[in-house]
C-alpha cells in the first residue's frame, strides 16, 4: 500500500487502526456490526480476542445479543473486558447471568462495604459446596468490576492504589465470608483472627496473587487451649478448601500460611501467646521484616488487632540487632536470588530493577528510620515512600521518580495476571502477546516500545536505589545544591551502620573529606560516591577501603585520566572498591603506586607482565643508569611493586589463575635478583674468572610462591682462587642483601636451607659443594636439593651445579637406614619447629596435614624413584605429585586429598597476607579476619566457621594420607 | 524477648535474688557457672557476657579471645536448693563468638546444628533417658578403698524410711519446681543406685535437662548428707549406671517410626535408622561412653550391651525395640543402651542422630535381629550371626572413632579434634597407673 492512497480507507484498514491482528477473520465476523458498533473494538486491548469471546456469548444467547448491540457503553464495556481478559471472558462464558448487571452503567470501584454486603446477600441461605460456589462466583464478579473500572480509567496509573486496595478488600471479605461458611458448616463459633501478611497486609494485592496469612485463635473461656487450637485448624483447613477445594467453579488463590512461625512444619493456627512467644524467643531476622505489613485482614478484628499490636514492637526492636546487617543482605540477596536462567531477562518482579527491588530498598530504608522515627512505620510501599520523603529521609523528585516506577511495573503486572487471571511476573516474550500489553497498559504504543519503556523503568530502578539510599548520606557533610533535604549526621549514621561500616563516624568523616569543595573532584566524587559507597558495603572491610579511597584520591587530585575513570568506567570503579575493602596488602601498594589505579580500566593491563619483558625493562635502566645505579635501584624495586601490585589485584579480581600465581611471583623474584645481581656484580671487584650464581630453592625453586613468601636462596662461585672467590662472592652478596632491601615491599633472601644450615658458610664454591655432599651423604641435603633450580648468575655454573645437585638428589640407592633417617628427622622437625603454643591443627606450614606433610611425603617419594622414573625429577610439587599417582604411588583419590589440603594451605596463606599486610603462618581465630580471608577466597560473605571447617578437615584427611605412606613401610 | 526479659528483670526484684549463674556447658559435659549480680543481668541479655575461652575445656585451643554467653530469659529458674536466704536463679546461655556467630565449641550448638539438619528432612528428634546413678555415703572411700553405698537394696525395692526414698522424694519434687517433668523414679539392681526417667522432650530440651538433672541431684544429695555420683562403673560387682535412651523421629505430628502392620510396628524410616546407629555405633562409641571407667561398664556384663545387635525386648542387644502398645502408636520407639550417665548428652545426641539419619539417608538394609540372650551366645556364634563387639576400651574406641567422617562432620573439625586429644591425653594418664589388681596377682607371684 502506497502513502497517497492511505486517504482513502478500505475496511481492512480501518479494522487494523482499530488493533484488530487478524484482518480477514475480523472483516468477516464483524460484518453484521454497524461502524459505530465496529469502532468499540477500539479500546480493547485484545480486539481479536475480544471479538471472538464476544461472539461466542451472543451465539449461546441471542436475547443478550440483541440487548447490548444496541447498547454502545454496554457493548464498550463488555469488549473491554473481553478484549483484556481471556479469564473473565470464560467466567463469563459459564455464567452468562452475570453479564448484564455487570457492564450496565459507568464503571465503579466497589468500596469494601459494598462488596460484603453483596457476599452476605447472595450467600444468605445457602450451605456447603452451594455456598462455597456462591462465593467463588461474588468474587470474580467483584474482581470483573474492579477489572473494569481499571480498565476504562483514562489515568490507570493513578489507580494502582485504589485498585490494589479494592483487591485486598475484596480478598479479605471473602475470607470473613469462607469462615462464616465454615462455621455454620462445623457448628463452630471460635474466635479465629486472620492476619494479612506481605501484600495483602499492606493492602497491595494484585489481580492474583497468593494470599499470605497467619491464622489466630483465643480460646473461650473455660476452653484448654488445646481444643481452640484444634477446633481452629479445621476450620482454617475448611476455610482453605472452599477457596481453592475443587468445585465446579474454579478456585480462586492459594491461601498461604508458610509465613507462620516455623513455617511449614508449625502448627496452621496458634493462640496469641503462642504466637508472641514465638516470636520473643525464636524468631529469625526476616520473619520480622515478614511482620512489617501485617494487619488483621478477617475473622476476630479485636483478636487481629491485639496480635498486630503485640508483635509491632518486636519488628522495631529486631533492627537495631546485632544480627541486622546480616538480615538486610538476606533481605538483599532474596532481590536477586531464585530467578531461572530462563526468566532473567523477563522477570518483572525479581531481579535488579525489578518490583521487589523497591519493595527492598523501602524496606530498609523504613527499618533503619523507623527504630527513631514512628512516622515512617506504614505499611504498604507506597505510603512508606511518601511518608519517607515527607520527613525527610529521602528527595523528592528521586520519591516521585521512584513512586512512578512502582506503580508502572505494577500496571504491566496487573494487566498480565488479569489476562489469563493467572499468577505471573514475567513479561512476554512474542511480538503479538507484548503489542496486546502496550494496548492495555497504554504506557506504549507498541512492543518495541514496550520493551524499552520497561528497560529504562528498570534501570531506573537500580539506579535510583542508589540515589535514595546512599546520595542522601551526602547530604549530611556537604551541602548539595541539588538536594532540597539534609540527613542529620545521625541519620546517615544509622545507615552507614546498616549497611556495615563498622565506625560510621569515620566513615562520614571520609564522605566529608572527598566531597567538600568546589573542585572537580569534589563534584565528580560528590555524584560517584553514593554508588561506590555501595560497593564498599559489599566488601569486608569497607571502613578501610573507604579510608585508603580517600587517601588515594587526595594524592591523585586533578589526575585528569583518574577522575575520567572514575566517572566514565564503573567497571574499573567497582573493581577499585573491590579490591580496596578487601585487601590491605593491595590498599598500601596502591597508595604508593596511585597511578597503577588506571590498570583496572583493562583486563590486559592486569595479566601478569612476561619475564622476558620485565627483564629488556630493568636491563636498559642498568644500562642507562651505568653511571649511577643508585638510580637503576630505585626504579628497579619500584618495578617489583609495581608487578606484585599487578598480580594482586588480577588474584583478587579473580582474572589471576591460581595455578599461575606461584609462577608468576617466581619470575618476579628471579627478575628482582637477576636484575640487583648484575648491578652487585658490576659493582664488586672480582677476579676476571669468578663466576657466581644464585640458585632457587624451596617453594622459590618450585615456582610455588605465595604472597610475603621469602625467597629460599643458595648462593655458588666458581674461582681459580678459592680464598679471593671466596671474599669475592661473600662481597656480591652482601651487596645484593643491600640492594634487595625494600621497606616498603620487604623482600628476604633466606640461606637457611644451605649445607649445615646456621652454621654453614654464607656461599659456597662448586667444588665446595662436591666435596661436601660426597663427603656427608645426608639425606635431608638430597631432599633439600630436590627443588633447587638456578634462578640468576653464570648459566654455566648453574647447569654445572645442577647437575651436580641431580646426583645427589636422585640418589641411585636410597637404603633403608636413609629411610629412617628421613622419617626420624620429619617426626623430630614436628615437635621441635612448631612455635611453643601453636596449635597444630591451624599451623599452615608445620601443622597436622598441612604443607611441610605433603611436600615431605612427596619428596621422599621423589628420592626413591627420580632415579628410574623422570616424571619425578621436577621441583614442582603437584607435579612430582602427579608422577607419583602415575606411577601407583598413592591412589587417585588420595592424590586429590593431598592436592587439596596443599591449595588450600597455600591459598590461605597467601590470602591470609593479602587480606592484612601481615604474612603469618597461623590460621587466625579473629572471626572478622577469617570472614575477610575466606571471601578473598571465594566463599559467600558470614564464613568464617565454614573455612575453619574446611581447612581443618582438609589437613585431617590429608595426614591421615601422609601418616599411611610416609610412616609406614609400602611392601610393593 | 522483650517481655520474657522484662519478666526476668522483674523476678529478680521482686523475689530478692541475689545472684543469676550463667549455665553453659563444655566439651566433655561438665556444666559451667558464671555467676553475676542482678545489675549486670540486663546488660547480659543485651551485649552478652563476655568470658575467657581459654579458661574453659575445649575452648581452650579454638578462642585466644573472648567468647560471649548470651542468656536465654526463657530457662530462667529461681534455683530451689538455694533456699530463700539468699536467691538464686540461673538461665542456660549459648555460647557466641564476639561477632555473634554460634560457637563451634558450644556443644549445645552442636545438638542445635544437627537438629536443623534433622528438621531439614522433615524430622523432629524426642527423647527420653533413664537416668541411672549411685547414691553413696560420701564421695571418701573405705579402708579398701571403695566407695560405701548409702543402702543395699534391690531393683525396685522399697526402703522404708531409707535415704534413697526420701532422696528420690525430695529430688522429683526439685526437679518439678524447676519445670523438669519425671516419669519414674525407682531403685536400681546395685546398693544405693537409683534410677529417675525424664518425660519424652525433643533432643535440645531432653539434652538441657539432663545437664539440670545431674546438678539437682547433686545438691540434693548434699542437702541430705550423702553424695550422688554418675560414674559408669563405681563397683566392679554391682551393675554400672547407663542412660538408656529412648527415641523417636516425628514428622509433624505423626511418629515416623510407625507403620502399621508392619513387623514390631516398625516403619521403613525406623528400621534405616536403627541400622544407621548399629553401623556407626563403635565410631560413637567414645562419646557415648567417654571415659575409661566407662569401658567397665561395658565390658561388665549384666544387662550392659556389648554387642552391636538388635532385638525386640531382647535387654541384651545394644538396640533394643520395646513392646509396642497398640493403643499408642506414637509411642513407636527405640532404646538405644550403651550410653552412659557421664556422657555429654549434647554431643551423644548428636552422634545418634546423625548415625541414624546417615542410616536413612543412604538406606541402609537392617541386619536380623538377636533373638538370644547375646551374652549366652560363644565367641564364634555371635562371629557367624555378625555381633560385632563394641570397642573394648576407650584406646579402641578413640581411634575407631578418628577415622569416622560421621564423627567429624557432625561434631564439627574442632571439636572431633579436642574429643580426640582430651581421650587420649585420659588414656595416656590411664595406662601409666599402677593398679591394685596388678599388685594383687603380681607383686607376690613375681
Amino acid at each position: 500500500m502506497s502513502g497517497s492512497t492511505s486517504r482513502t480507507q478500505t475496511p481492512l484498514t480501518a479494522l487494523a487502526r482499530l488493533g484488530f491482528a487478524n484482518l480477514e477473520i475480523a472483516a468477516k465476523q464483524t460484518a453484521a456490526f454497524t461502524p459505530e458498533q465496529r469502532d468499540v473494538f477500539g479500546v480493547a486491548a485484545d480486539p481479536d480476542q475480544a471479538l471472538k469471546y464476544l461472539n461466542q456469548l451472543f451465539e449461546r444467547d441471542a436475547g443478550l445479543a440483541d440487548s447490548i448491540r444496541t447498547d454502545l457503553p454496554c457493548l464498550k464495556n463488555l469488549v473491554r473486558l473481553l478484549g483484556a481478559s481471556s479469564g473473565i471472558a470464560e467466567f463469563l462464558r459459564r455464567r452468562l447471568e452475570e453479564v448484564s448487571r455487570l457492564i450496565s452503567g459507568e464503571p465503579v470501584l466497589p468500596n469494601e462495604h459494598r462488596i460484603r454486603q453483596e457476599f452476605a446477600r447472595d450467600l444468605r441461605g445457602l450451605n456447603g459446596d452451594e455456598a462455597a460456589v456462591s462465593l467463588r462466583i461474588v468474587y470474580r464478579r467483584i474482581l470483573s468490576e474492579i477489572a473494569l473500572f481499571d480498565l476504562s480509567h483514562p489515568e490507570p496509573l493513578s489507580q494502582i492504589e485504589p485498585i490494589t486496595a479494592s483487591l485486598s478488600d475484596l480478598a479479605g471479605a471473602t475470607i470473613d465470608a469462607a469462615i462464616g461458611i465454615a462455621k455454620s458448616e462445623l457448628g463452630s463459633d471460635a474466635k479465629l483472627a486472620v492476619i494479612g501478611m506481605g501484600k495483602a497486609g499492606a493492602r497491595e494485592l494484585n489481580y492474583l496473587s497468593d494470599v499470605d496469612v497467619i491464622y489466630v485463635v483465643e480460646p473461650r473461656e473455660e476452653e484448654s487451649p488445646e481444643h481452640a487450637v484444634r477446633e481452629a485448624s479445621e476450620l482454617a483447613r475448611r476455610i482453605v478448601s472452599i477457596i481453592s477445594g475443587p468445585l465446579p467453579e474454579p478456585a480462586l488463590w492459594e491461601l498461604d500460611a508458610n509465613l507462620r512461625p516455623e513455617g511449614k512444619s508449625g502448627a496452621l493456627v496458634r493462640t496469641l501467646e503462642s504466637h508472641l512467644n514465638y516470636y520473643e524467643k525464636w524468631a529469625k531476622g526476616w520473619e520480622f521484616q515478614a511482620l512489617l505489613k501485617a494487619r488483621p485482614l478477617a475473622g476476630d478484628f479485636d483478636l487481629g488487632t491485639r496480635f498486630v499490636n503485640g508483635v509491632a514492637p518486636l519488628v522495631w526492636a529486631s533492627a537495631s540487632g546485632s544480627s541486622f546487617v546480616e538480615s538486610v543482605q538476606r533481605m538483599r540477596e532474596r532481590v536477586t536470588a531464585h530467578i531461572p536462567a530462563s526468566e532473567k531477562d523477563v522477570q518483572i518482579k525479581l531481579g535488579e530493577g525489578g518490583l521487589r527491588d523497591i519493595e527492598f530498598t523501602t524496606q530498609l530504608l523504613q527499618l533503619v528510620h523507623g527504630q527513631t522515627d514512628e512516622r515512617v512505620r506504614v505499611r504498604g510501599t507506597l505510603p512508606a515512600l511518601r511518608a519517607l520523603c515527607e520527613f525527610g529521609y529521602i528527595g523528592r523528585g528521586e520519591t516521585a521518580a521512584f513512586i512512578k516506577d512502582y506503580e508502572s511495573l505494577r500496571l504491566l503486572e496487573h494487566r498480565l495476571q488479569l489476562s489469563k487471571l493467572k499468577r505471573t511476573h514475567l513479561m512476554p516474550r512474542q511480538e503479538p502477546e507484548l503489542r496486546v500489553l502496550a494496548r492495555a497498559t497504554g504506557l506504549a504504543n507498541s512492543a518495541i516500545e514496550l520493551r524499552n519503556t520497561w528497560l529504562e523503568i528498570k534501570a531506573e530502578v537500580h539506579s535510583l536505589h542508589e540515589r535514595l539510599f546512599y546520595r542522601p548520606l551526602l547530604s549530611a557533610v556537604a551541602s548539595l545544591p541539588e538536594e532540597n533535604f539534609a540527613l542529620t549526621s545521625e541519620q546517615a549514621q544509622a545507615r552507614l551502620a546498616a549497611i556495615g561500616f563498622k565506625d560510621p563516624a569515620g566513615a562520614l568523616r571520609h564522605i566529608a573529606a572527598l566531597t567538600e569543595g568546589l573542585s572537580r573532584r569534589a563534584t565528580i566524587q560528590r555524584n560517584l560516591l553514593p554508588v561506590l559507597l555501595q560497593w564498599f558495603a559489599e566488601g569486608a572491610d569497607p571502613d578501610h577501603g573507604l579510608l585508603v579511597f580517600r587517601r588515594l584520591s587526595e594524592s591523585l587530585g586533578e589526575s585528569h585520566w583518574y577522575l575520567r575513570m572514575l566517572r566514565d568506567s564503573s567497571g574499573a570503579a567497582h573493581r577499585l572498591t573491590t579490591v580496596l575493602a578487601s585487601s590491605r596488602f593491595v590498599g598500601d601498594l596502591f597508595e604508593r603506586t596511585p597511578e597503577a589505579v588506571a590498570w583496572l580500566e583493562n583486563d590486559s593491563d592486569l595479566e601478569p607482565r612476561p619475564l622476558s619483558q620485565l627483564l629488556e625493562e630493568t636491563e636498559s635502566l642498568i644500562s642507562r643508569y651505568s653511571t649511577e645505579p643508585e638510580n637503576a635501584v630505585i626504579a628497579i624495586r619500584q618495578i617489583r611493586r609495581r608487578e606484585v601490585l599487578r598480580l594482586a589485584t588480577a588474584s583478587i579480581l579473580g582474572l589471576l589463575e591460581i595455578s599461575h600465581q606461584g609462577k608468576a611471583l617466581a619470575d618476579l623474584d628471579t627478575l628482582f635478583i637477576q636484575s640487583m645481581l648484575s648491578i652487585a656484580l658490576a659493582s664488586e671487584a672480582h677476579p676476571s674468572d669468578f663466576e657466581f650464581a644464585v640458585i632457587a630453592m624451596g617453594r622459590f625453586g618450585g615456582a610455588e610462591l605465595g604472597f610475603g613468601s621469602d625467597a629460599d636462596v643458595l648462593y655458588v662461585y666458581r674461582a681459580n682462587d678459592a680464598e679471593q672467590g671466596q671474599a669475592s662472592a661473600e662481597a656480591v652478596i652482601s651487596r645484593l642483601n643491600q640492594l634487595v632491601e625494600d621497606f616498603q615491599l620487604p623482600f628476604d633472601l633466606d640461606i637457611n636451607l644451605r649445607p649445615e644450615g646456621k652454621n654453614g658458610p654464607v656461599a659456597r664454591s662448586l667444588d665446595s659443594y662436591r666435596a661436601y655432599y660426597s663427603r656427608w651423604s645426608l639425606t635431608w641435603e638430597a631432599q633439600a636439593l630436590l627443588r633447587a633450580k638456578g634462578v640468576a648468575g653464570s648459566k654455566q655454573l648453574i647447569e654445572d651445579f645442577e647437575s651436580l645437585a641431580d646426583e645427589v638428589r636422585y640418589p641411585k640407592n636410597l637404603s633403608n637406614s636413609d629411610i629412617r633417617e628421613i622419617r626420624r628427622i620429619k617426626a623430630r622437625v614436628e615437635s621441635e619447629r612448631l612455635p611453643k603454643g601453636a596449635d597444630p591443627s591451624r599451623h599452615l606450614k608445620l601443622g597436622r596435614g598441612s604443607l611441610s606433610d605433603i611436600e615431605w611425603l612427596v619428596q621422599l617419594f621423589q628420592l626413591q624413584h627420580a632415579v628410574t622414573n623422570e616424571h619425578f625429577r621436577t621441583t614442582s610439587t603437584l607435579e612430582a605429585l602427579a608422577a607419583a599417582t602415575g606411577a601407583g604411588l598413592v591412589s587417585t583419590t588420595e592424590a586429590n586429598i593431598l592436592r587439596g589440603a596443599w591449595m588450600m594451605a597455600s591459598r590461605c596463606r597467601s590470602a591470609m597476607t593479602l587480606w592484612n599486610s601481615k604474612t603469618s603462618d597461623v590460621l587466625p581465630t579473629d572471626r572478622a579476619e577469617l570472614d575477610g580471608i575466606a571471601r578473598l577466597l571465594g566463599y559467600p560473605n558470614h564464613s568464617a566457621t565454614k573455612l575453619e571447617d574446611d581447612y581443618l578437615r582438609a589437613t585431617r584427611r590429608a595426614r591421615a594420607v601422609f601418616e599411611r605412606h610416609f610412616f609406614e613401610d609400602q611392601t610393593p | 524477648m522483650d517481655k520474657q526479659r522484662d519478666f526476668v528483670l522483674r523476678t529478680i526484684e521482686e523475689r530478692g535474688v541475689k545472684f543469676v549463674r550463667l549455665w553453659f556447658t563444655d566439651v566433655i559435659g561438665t556444666l559451667k557457672s558464671v555467676a553475676i549480680a542482678p545489675a549486670e543481668v540486663e546488660g547480659a541479655f543485651a551485649e552478652g557476657v563476655g568470658v575467657d575461652g581459654s579458661a574453659i575445656e575445649g575452648l581452650t585451643r579454638l578462642f585466644e579471645a573472648d567468647v560471649l554467653l548470651n542468656p536465654d530469659p526463657a530457662t530462667f529458674q529461681i534455683l530451689p536448693w538455694r533456699g530463700e536466704v539468699d536467691p538464686t536463679a540461673r538461665m542456660f546461655c549459648d555460647v557466641s563468638t564476639p561477632d555473634g556467630q554460634p560457637a563451634v565449641a558450644d556443644p549445645r550448638n552442636v545438638l542445635k546444628r544437627t537438629l536443623a539438619k534433622a528438621a531439614d528432612k522433615g524430622f523432629t528428634f524426642y527423647t527420653h533417658p533413664e537416668i541411672e546413678f549411685y547414691l553413696l555415703k560420701s564421695s571418701k572411700l573405705d579402708k579398701s578403698g571403695r566407695p560405701v553405698p548409702v543402702d543395699s537394696a534391690g531393683y525396685f525395692d522399697n526402703v522404708p524410711g531409707g535415704t534413697a526414698h526420701d532422696f528420690r522424694r525430695r529430688s522429683v519434687r526439685m526437679l518439678e519446681d524447676i519445670g523438669i517433668s519425671v516419669e519414674y523414679s525407682h531403685h536400681e539392681g546395685g546398693p544405693g543406685q537409683n534410677e529417675i526417667d525424664l518425660r519424652y522432650a525433643d533432643g535440645l530440651t531432653t539434652a538441657d535437662n539432663i545437664m539440670t538433672f545431674r546438678t539437682v541431684v547433686k545438691e540434693v544429695a548434699i542437702e541430705q548428707g550423702v553424695y550422688a555420683t554418675f560414674m559408669p562403673k563405681p563397683f566392679s560387682e554391682h551393675p554400672g549406671s547407663g542412660m538408656h535412651t529412648h527415641m523417636s523421629l516425628f514428622e509433624g505430628d505423626t511418629n515416623a517410626f510407625f507403620e502399621a502392620g508392619a513387623k514390631y510396628q516398625l516403619s521403613k524410616v525406623g528400621r534405616n535408622f536403627i541400622a544407621g546407629l548399629l553401623r556407626h555405633a563403635p565410631e560413637i562409641t567414645a562419646v557415648t561412653n567417654q571415659y575409661v571407667n566407662s569401658y567397665k561398664r561395658l565390658w561388665g556384663g549384666g544387662e550392659a550391651p556389648s554387642f552391636v545387635c538388635w532385638g525386640h525386648n531382647n535387654r541384651s542387644a545394644l538396640i533394643r525395640v520395646p513392646l509396642y502398645k497398640p493403643s499408642k502408636p506414637q509411642s513407636s520407639r527405640i532404646e538405644y543402651r550403651s550410653i552412659d550417665s557421664a556422657a555429654n548428652p549434647y554431643l551423644a545426641y548428636s552422634l545418634i542422630l546423625a548415625a541414624g539419619l546417615k542410616g536413612i539417608e543412604e538406606g541402609y538394609e537392617l541386619p536380623p535381629e538377636a533373638e538370644d540372650n547375646v551374652w549366652n551366645l560363644t565367641d564364634s556364634e555371635r562371629k557367624a550371626l555378625g555381633f560385632h563387639p563394641l570397642p573394648a576400651s576407650l584406646d579402641h574406641a578413640t581411634s575407631i572413632m578418628e577415622s569416622s567422617e560421621l564423627v567429624a562432620e557432625t561434631l564439627g573439625e574442632q571439636v572431633f579434634n579436642y574429643v580426640l586429644l582430651n581421650k587420649r591425653r585420659e588414656w595416656n594418664a590411664y595406662r601409666s597407673q599402677v593398679t591394685p589388681f596388678e599388685l594383687q596377682n603380681n607383686l607376690e607371684v613375681l
